[in-house]
C-alpha cells in the first residue's frame, strides 16, 4: 500500500499537460508528491502523508505559471509555490493538497546590464549559480544566506531572506529591484519600489514590492526578479576573536556594530553553549581553551583602500573592548566555511552521549540589541526543560547576528539551534515540539523582538502568535488577502489567513 | 524494527512478499537515509549532473534517501520509485558536496552514500521484477556475449575481446595481467593499444587474460547483482589460473568494481593489487622509466573522471602526467570546481537516458571550450565516446583524447589511431 491517488481528475491532469507542453512537466507520481512535501526544518514524519500535494508541475515561463494558477482558480484547487525546498517555516509545505508550482526549471539568465548595474532572472535560479557566471564580468549578485549553495532566488523572495553579509550589502529585499509576478488569481504585474523594473527607489503609488516579499507563498508567484550587481569586493576581511564571558562579548559585539564602518558585513557573536557543541561535535572548528566562552567573529566587504583601514579600527575596538584575536587560520578559515557550517549538524547527543541523526531547528528570532542577554538565559532553560523531560532533543547553542542592512546596530537575528531526533517522532513528541518552539517564540516577543528575522512565522508553534505580533497589522493582512485571492487557491492555510474568508470577510474557505 | 511492527500504513503487515521486503529494505537502510532527510539542505542540488539538467526534485539525492523513510512509512513503494533510481551517474559529487561528509566526516569516518542506496535501491527493485527494459536488454546482451554490448566495428564476443593487441605480442596470464575495460576493447581500441605500449616502453611486464569477461560493474551498478557476481568470480578464477597477483586497470569503472564490488563478493579471499594504470604511469614518468620527449603541441584542460576525482580521490596523477608533456599548454580547472562536472556517462545513464547523458557532456564541452582549448582530455573511457560526439557538434570542434593517448604520443609510440 502506498500514498492515496491524487485527488485531482484526470481532466485537470490533461489541462495541466496542456498548459505545460509535456508529460514530464506534469508529475502526479506518488515519489513527485512525497518529496515535494517537506522542507529541511523538524518535520512529522509519522504524518507525512497528510501533506502530500496531488500534482507537481514544472514551468518554464511566467505564461505557464499563470494558467495554472488560473486553473487552480476555476477548479477551486490550492496552490503552492516551490523553490528551492529549503526554506525553514514550511512555506513550501502543502497544507491542503493541491497544484505544486515548483519553479526549478525556470533557471535562466535573462538581461545582464553592465551598465545600469541589474541582473535579471528567472526566479528558480540559485545563487551560487548566478555568481558563477556573474564573476566574469566582475559583478556579483551579493545575497549570501547560510543557504548559499541550495537556496533559489524565488524562495529569498517568498520568505524575504536575510543575508550573511547584509550589513554592508542588504538583504533580499533591498537587493531585488523589482519583480515579475503571478497574482493569486493568474494575472502578471510587475512591481518594484515603484515602476520601473531597474529603479531603486521611487514613491510613486503604494510601495508594493514589500507586500510582495516574505508572504510564504500566500499572494503569488515571483516568476522574474531584476536584482542589484554590485562590484566584485577586492577584499574580505574577517576577523575572530575570543572572550572569557558572555557579558564582555556582547558589549563588544555593541561597540563593532555601532562602529560606523561602511565596509563592515556582519558580527557574530556565539555564546558558551554553542562553543561547547562546536568543540563536542563540529570536526571543522578549531577548538579553543576552555577558558574562552564566548566568541565574536566579524567580516568586512569591500575596496582594498576602504577595507584595509576599516581593519585596523575594527581591530582596535575588539582589543579595547577585551577581545583576543584568534589568529588567521581560523578567522579566514572558520568565516569561508561559514556557509557549509550551517547544516553541520546532521547528528546530534542524547543525554547519555549517544550520537543519533537529529534533524535541525534553526530559531531566527529578531531581538533588540538590549534584550540580548536576558533571552539566551532564557531560551536555554527552556531548552534544557524539553531536554531533560523528552529526551530526544539536543541544545547546540546560539548566535546572534547583526540583522539591519546598511546600520547594523539595533537588532540581531538570534538563533538557538535545537536538535530534534525525528526517527523518535510520533503525536506526543511533535507536540511537545511545538509547544517548546511557541514557549521560545514568546520569549521574543516579550522582549519586544520579532519572532522571525528572515525564515517566517508559518510554522505550528510560531503561527499561533503572529496576531499578537502583527496587532491591527494582522487585520490589514487578512483585507488583503481576501482581496488579492478571492477564492482562497494561494497556498491555503498558511499564516491563518483563513480567518480572512469568515464571518463579513467572505466565503469559506476552498478546501 | 520487525516487520510487523512497521505500523498502521501497513507495510510490514501485508502478506505480500514484496511488501516485506521493502519494509526489510527500509529498515536496513534507514539510519543512512536519515542522516540525510534529517538534514535535508540540497546543498547536493547544483553539484549534480543530472539535476543541473532536469531540476526535477524526484532525481536528486536528498529524494533518493528521503523515498527509503518512505518506504518505511509505507507511502511509496519500489514498483512507484525504481524510474527516478535510473537518473543517477554514480559520480559521487552529492556524497562529497554534503556537508555530513564534509564536515563530520572524519571526526565519524563518516561519508553519505548515495551511491550504495541507489545500487541497493536499484537492486531492490531488480529483485522485486521492477526492469527498466533497455537496462534489462544490455545485461541479457552481456550475459549472452560476456561482454558489454557497445557499438563499435568490433563485434563483440570472446573471439574478438583482444583484437585490439593485434600485432602487440603481448603473452598470456603471468604475475601481472592488463584488464581492459569492454569499451576500451571493442570501441576506443586505441586506448588499450597506447596503455599497452607505454607499459612496455616503461619496462612493465604484464599479460593478458585467457578468457576476460566484462568486469561486471555496470551489471551491479544497474541492479544485477547475481549477474554481476557471476562475472566477478569468472574474471577471478581466470586470474588464478594464469597465476595473476597484480591486475593492471586502465579504465575507472572496472576500478570501482575490483576495488569496491569485488572485496564485497569476495571478503579477504580477495588477495589481488589493483593498480590503476594512470596512477602506474605516473610513478613510471615520476622515476625517470618512461621518457616523454616528443612534444604535443595542443592546448588541453583534464576532465576529471568521476569514478577517479570524486569516488577516489584521485585527481593529482593524471595532472602530473599532463604536466610533464612537453609542448603541452595545460589549462586547468581545479578538481573541486569539477564535482559539478561530469560526462553523464556512468551509472547505466546512457542507456536508459541517452538524451540526458548528451545534455550532460554538451555542457561540459562547453565548459571546456570557454577556455580557448583545443583538446579535452579524459581518464575515462566511457566518458570519451558521449565528449567526442559533443565536442565535434560544436560551433568550434573539440578533440576528445585520453590521457594515455596523448602519453603514448609524448613517448614516440604509436598508439594506433585516435578514434574521433
Amino acid at each position: 500500500m502506498t500514498a492515496a491517488a491524487t485527488a485531482i481528475g484526470d481532466g485537470v491532469l490533461d489541462e495541466l499537460r496542456d498548459i505545460l507542453g509535456g508529460d514530464e512537466y506534469v508529475l502526479p507520481d506518488v515519489p513527485a508528491r512525497v518529496n515535494r512535501t517537506r522542507v529541511p526544518a523538524p518535520f512529522p514524519v509519522h504524518r507525512w502523508g497528510e501533506f502530500l500535494p496531488d500534482v507537481a508541475v514544472l514551468p518554464r515561463t511566467t505564461g505557464h505559471v499563470s494558467e495554472v494558477v488560473k486553473l487552480a482558480n476555476r477548479h477551486g484547487i490550492p496552490v503552492v509555490p516551490r523553490a528551492g525546498g529549503t526554506g525553514l517555516a514550511d512555506g513550501a509545505v502543502p497544507l491542503r493538497g493541491g497544484i505544486v508550482v515548483d519553479v526549478k526549471l525556470m533557471n535562466r539568465i535573462l538581461d545582464i546590464d553592465l551598465v545600469d548595474r541589474t541582473v535579471t532572472v528567472q526566479t528558480g535560479i540559485n545563487m551560487l549559480t548566478l555568481n558563477r557566471e556573474l564573476k566574469q564580468h566582475g559583478v556579483i549578485y551579493p545575497d549570501d544566506p547560510a543557504s548559499y549553495p541550495c537556496s533559489i532566488v524565488g524562495g529569498r523572495i517568498g520568505t524575504s531572506g536575510w543575508s550573511l553579509i547584509g550589513g554592508r550589502y542588504g538583504h533580499t529585499r533591498d537587493l531585488v529591484i523589482s519583480m515579475e509576478l503571478v497574482l493569486p488569481t493568474g494575472e502578471v504585474i510587475e512591481v518594484g519600489d515603484g515602476g520601473g523594473r531597474k529603479v531603486r527607489k521611487s514613491s510613486t503609488g503604494f510601495q508594493l514590492k514589500h507586500l510582495f516579499m516574505g508572504h510564504q507563498g500566500t499572494l503569488g508567484i515571483a516568476t522574474e526578479a531584476t536584482l542589484e550587481l554590485v562590484p566584485r569586493p577586492e577584499l574580505e576581511f574577517a576577523a575572530f576573536f575570543a572572550f572569557s564571558d558572555y557579558q564582555t562579548a556582547w558589549e563588544a559585539t555593541g561597540a563593532l556594530a555601532k562602529s560606523g564602518l561602511a565596509t563592515l558585513a556582519g558580527v557574530v557573536l556565539f555564546d558558551e553553549w554553542k562553543l561547547a557543541y562546536l568543540r563536542r561535535d563540529d570536526e571543522a572548528y578549531i577548538p579553543q581553551p576552555h577558558t574562552v566562552r564566548a566568541v565574536i567573529a566579524s567580516a568586512m566587504y569591500g575596496a582594498r583602500d576602504e577595507v584595509e583601514p576599516a581593519a585596523k579600527r575594527l581591530m582596535r575596538i575588539a582589543k579595547e573592548t577585551g577581545g583576543k584575536y584568534l589568529g588567521d587560520e581560523i578567522s579566514q578559515g572558520d568565516w569561508a566555511s561559514r556557509h557549509d557550517r550551517y547544516a553541520t549538524p546532521l547528528h546530534g547527543r542524547l543525554k547519555d552521549g549517544q550520537v543519533v541523526p537529529m534533524c535541525w531547528h534553526c530559531e531566527d528570532a529578531s531581538i533588540p540589541y538590549s534584550a540580548l542577554p536576558a533571552v539566551r538565559e532564557e531560551w536555554h532553560a527552556i531548552a534544557k526543560r524539553y531536554i531533560d523531560r523528552y529526551g530526544i532533543f539536543d541544545d547546540w547553542g546560539m548566535f546572534a547576528y547583526t540583522n539591519g542592512a546598511y546600520k547594523p546596530w539595533g537588532d540581531y537575528l538570534t538563533e538557538i539551534d535545537i536538535g530534534i531526533w525525528e526517527q523518535e517522532l510520533d503525536d506526543e513528541n511533535w507536540a511537545a515540539w511545538v509547544d517548546c518552539k511557541r514557549e521560545i517564540a514568546e520569549v521574543a516577543l516579550r522582549h519586544g523582538g520579532s519572532i522571525t528575522a528572515c525564515h517566517g512565522a508559518t510554522r505550528a508553534g510560531d503561527v499561533e502568535l503572529v496576531p499578537q505580533e502583527m496587532g491591527g497589522g494582522f487585520e490589514v493582512m487578512k483585507k488583503i488577502k481576501a482581496a488579492l485571492d478571492p477564492n482562497n487557491v494561494m497556498n491555503p492555510g498558511k499564516y491563518l489567513l483563513d480567518q480572512a474568508y469568515e464571518g463579513e470577510n467572505g466565503r469559506e474557505a476552498v478546501r | 524494527m520487525a516487520d510487523n511492527e512497521v505500523g498502521e500504513t501497513g507495510v510490514g503487515q501485508d502478506t505480500n512478499g514484496r511488501n516485506g521486503r521493502e519494509a526489510e529494505f527500509a529498515a536496513e537502510w534507514r539510519d543512512a537515509a536519515y542522516n540525510c532527510f534529517s538534514s535535508g539542505h540540497k546543498f547536493c542540488r547544483e553539484v549534480c549532473p543530472v539535476m543541473q539538467v532536469t531540476r526535477n526534485e524526484n532525481h536528486s539525492p536528498t529524494a533518493f534517501h528521503a523515498n527509503v523513510i518512505a518506504m518505511e512509512q509505507g507511502l511509496v513503494s519500489v514498483e512507484d520509485t525504481a524510474r527516478d533510481y535510473v537518473h543517477c551517474t554514480q559520480c559521487g559529487a552529492c556524497e562529497l558536496r554534503c556537508p555530513n561528509t564534509l564536515f563530520t566526516g572524519d571526526f565519524y569516518r563518516y561519508r553519505t552514500r548515495t551511491v550504495d542506496v541507489v545500487k541497493a535501491m536499484r537492486a531492490l527493485a531488480v529483485e522485486q521484477g521492477v526492469e527498466q527494459p533497455a537496462w534489462k536488454r544490455w545485461n541479457e546482451l552481456t550475459d549472452e556475449r560476456r561482454n558489454e554490448p557497445v557499438l563499435g566495428e568490433v563485434p563483440v564476443s570472446q573471439e574478438h575481446v583482444a583484437d585490439w593487441a593485434a600485432g602487440l605480442e603481448l603473452p598470456l596470464g603471468g604475475e601481472t595481467v592488463l584488464f581492459c575495460d569492454c569499451e576500451a576493447a571493442f570501441y576506443r581500441t586505441s586506448l588499450p593499444r597506447a596503455v599497452a605500449q607505454i607499459l612496455k616502453a616503461g619496462g612493465v611486464e604484464f599479460g593478458l587474460m585467457r578468457e576476460q569477461w566484462c568486469c561486471g560493474g555496470p551489471a551491479a551498478e544497474m541492479g544485477y547483482i547475481d549477474q554481476a557476481r557471476r562475472f566477478a568470480e569468472h574474471n577471478v578464477a581466470d586470474w588464478r589460473a594464469v597465476g595473476a597477483k597484480r591486475i593492471l586497470v586502465l579504465d575507472p569503472h572496472d576500478y570501482i568494481a575490483f576495488t569496491e564490488d569485488y572485496p564485497r563478493f569476495f571478503g579477504d579471499d580477495f588477495d589481488f593489487e589493483i593498480v590503476l594504470v594512470v596512477e602506474l604511469v605516473a610513478e613510471l614518468v615520476r622515476e625517470g622509466k618512461l621518457a616523454l620527449t616528443q612534444p604535443v603541441e595542443r592546448v588541453v584542460t583534464y576532465h576529471d573522471a568521476c569514478r577517479l576525482n570524486k569516488r577516489k580521490g584521485i585527481h593529482e596523477a593524471p595532472r602530473e602526467i599532463l604536466r610533464a608533456i612537453p609542448g603541452l599548454t595545460f589549462k586547468d580547472v581545479d578538481h573541486v570546481s569539477q564535482w559539478s562536472y561530469c560526462s553523464g556517462a556512468g551509472g547505466g545513464l546512457p542507456i536508459e537516458r541517452p538524451d540526458l547523458t548528451a545534455e550532460i557532456s554538451r555542457r561540459r564541452v562547453e565548459r571546456a571550450a570557454e577556455l580557448d582549448v583545443d583538446t579535452l582530455v579524459s581518464a575515462c573511457v566511457w566518458s570519451e565516446r558521449p565528449l567526442s560526439e559533443q565536442g565535434a557538434a560544436g560551433e568550434r570542434p573539440l578533440e576528445v583524447m585520453d590521457l594515455m593517448e596523448l602519453v603514448a604520443r609524448s613517448a614516440g609510440l604509436d598508439g594506433g589511431e585516435v578514434r574521433a
